[in-house]
């Protein structure tokens, strides 16, 4: 299996969706004939769809009010009173 | 949207603490998502969530109107984060375990209607291995990691709150990129 090196880090590029035209063009021919790499490529993108949070994960819904009712008070209106 | 939450902003800024409440609303998800996938537990994600969005508030004159405020609040949050994750290394991992089961209690009173079957993703054992092979990311690797992939963002818009160069948040999303390929390949 000899893959060219930069073939890594091409795939990265193209997940960052930073790739030139023209990697991406020798990225998808080597991945048309290279099954090694296209499992690879798989791998990871298999890897950071893991990361986002499943919708079933979800924030308490008395979140707001609590943030609302941590907040300090508003200060009093001052100034005024020393003249 | 932005101009909205300017427009709020601007009100919280006036003295008009109730404005605030739509910021919140607004950025909620997205903030308790990020500091759940930083620490790993439920409980203790909504409290940062929290913490930042009341720091937030109590520093909101030093916010910039030309800045995104969701660029503002993710950094608070991620600062926070990291800062938690310095303070408790120690008993680290043994927290991380104790994630899983508080979602655990979490899954089985939602499983039966929200879990579909066929989709691996929202089973709790999955999901245990999958929060526990995130924590074992370094810091500097997770944070960007967890930035990208929970709101889609640019390299540009996560170097921005975590005062980084490009190149260096590129660098870390490859590598970063790298281990979770291996730490996850055989789920």
């Amino acid at each position: 299996m000899t893959c060219p090196e930069e073939i890594v880090e091409y795939m990265h590029d193209y997940l960052d969706e930073e790739i030139s035209s023209d990697s991406e063009r020798i990225l998808k021919g080597h991945l048309q004939s290279c099954e090694d790499c296209r499992n690879y490529l798989y791998e990871l993108k298999k890897a950071v769809s893991y990361v986002k949070v499943p919708a079933s994960i979800t924030v308490s819904s008395d979140f707001t009010e609590r943030v609302m009712a941590s907040l300090p008070q508003e200060a009093k209106k001052k100034g005024k009173l020393k003249g | 949207m932005e101009v909205l939450i300017k427009d709020k902003i601007k009100q919280v800024l006036k003295g008009n603490q109730n404005a605030y409440s739509y910021i919140v609303e607004e950025y909620k998800d997205k903030v308790f998502y990020l500091c759940y996938r930083m620490i790993g537990n439920r409980h203790e994600a909504e409290d940062l969530a929290q913490e930042a969005f009341l720091k937030a508030y109590v520093n909101i004159k030093s916010f910039n109107l030309n800045m995104k405020f969701s660029t503002w609040i993710y950094r608070i949050a991620t600062n926070l984060c990291i800062d938690r994750i310095r303070k408790k290394k120690p008993d680290y991992y043994l927290d991380a375990e104790i994630a899983g089961t508080d979602g655990l209690n979490m899954y089985s009173q939602l499983a039966s209607d929200t879990e579909s079957p066929e989709n691996e993703v929202e089973s709790m054992e999955m999901q245990e291995t999958i929060q526990n092979e995130i924590l074992k990311l370094p810091e500097k690797y997770r944070s960007v990691i967890i930035l990208k992939y929970i709101e889609d963002l640019s390299l540009k818009e996560i170097s921005d709150p975590l005062d980084l160069p490009v190149g260096t948040v590129k660098t870390r999303i490859h590598r970063g990129r790298e281990a979770l390929r291996l730490q996850l390949r055989h789920l």
